[in-house]
């Protein structure tokens, strides 16, 4: 249908997704869209990103406390670093948009918010998934998933906002996901 | 017309998993389209992150919020 209605490149995936090998995301086209309206302007989604990142990185120091595990005290605090990158580059995505300059103390003051990047709430995800800090490769798929959740909600926020300047940026912050995302798979290829 | 009916039956190309995941990996994220033709509950359980949700059923009728120069993977 698709050729025939003018589309210029068209591919299908063979074997559909029983035939994808990679990660996947779940839940309702819907899910946790209340949290945006859909008219945002950059700035304002960049720290809403910000204060996802944020309670990530948070969930992973919390969560240093509740294992006795080398390794993984290792790997969390390898996770929560990779947070800190993620929240420096969307500070000088902010930066970049010739707004007030912010510092990193303003936008930690401001992410007081208690959601984590795919949009799950810290201390329920804390509760619900404390057996995956028992081992690394547990915990990686776990980072995985998160990720994967991640980069679905940036890109769904990205169908429902108007601001074509806001898409943009949310494009960008999904590119970056898929740029973590590589990293992980990387890391868990040494953990089979 | 008979150009226009040879398009409706040209098929896609096809694309195998590890193409699409390079593809999708080297490509910035709103130059391309991921499109997800099954239905709500197929969608809800299992879905490539990102990819949008057009039932084959209704895919007529949503298929102009679609950019036809924007290539699409469609599953």
């Amino acid at each position: 249908m698709l050729v025939g209605r003018g589309f210029k490149k068209v591919y299908n995936l063979q074997g559909g997704i029983q035939g994808w090998n990679g990660l996947e995301a779940e839940g309702p086209v819907e899910l946790n869209m209340d949290m945006i309206s859909g008219d945002e302007t950059p700035s304002e989604i960049i720290k809403l990103a910000y204060a996802m990142e944020q309670s990530l990185g948070e969930f992973y120091r919390v969560a240093k406390t509740k294992t006795k595990d080398d390794s993984v005290v290792g790997l969390l605090d390898r996770l929560a670093s990779i947070e800190e990158k993620h929240k420096q580059y969307l500070l000088e995505l902010y930066n970049e948009l010739g707004a007030t300059p912010a510092s990193v103390e303003s936008f930690d003051d401001q992410a007081a918010e208690q959601i984590m990047e795919g949009g799950f709430r810290t201390n329920e995800f804390m509760r619900r998934n404390e057996r995956f800090l028992s081992d690394v490769r547990l915990l990686l798929d776990l980072a995985m998933m998160l990720e994967a959740q991640a980069l679905d909600l940036y890109l769904r926020f990205a169908d429902k906002t108007e601001n074509e300047r806001t898409k943009s940026v949310l494009h960008r912050i999904g590119d970056e996901e898929k740029t973590h995302l590589i990293a992980l798979g990387k890391l868990r290829d040494q953990h089979p | 017309m008979f150009e226009k009916l040879k398009k409706y039956f040209t098929p896609a190309e096809s694309i195998t998993a590890d193409e699409a995941r390079d593809y999708m990996n080297s490509h910035a994220e709103g130059t391309f389209t991921l499109l997800d033709v099954r239905q709500h509950s197929e969608y809800e359980k299992a879905h490539i992150p990102g990819a949008k949700l057009m039932p084959i059923t209704q895919l007529s009728d949503s298929i102009d919020r679609l950019d036809p120069e924007e290539p699409v993977i469609a599953y």
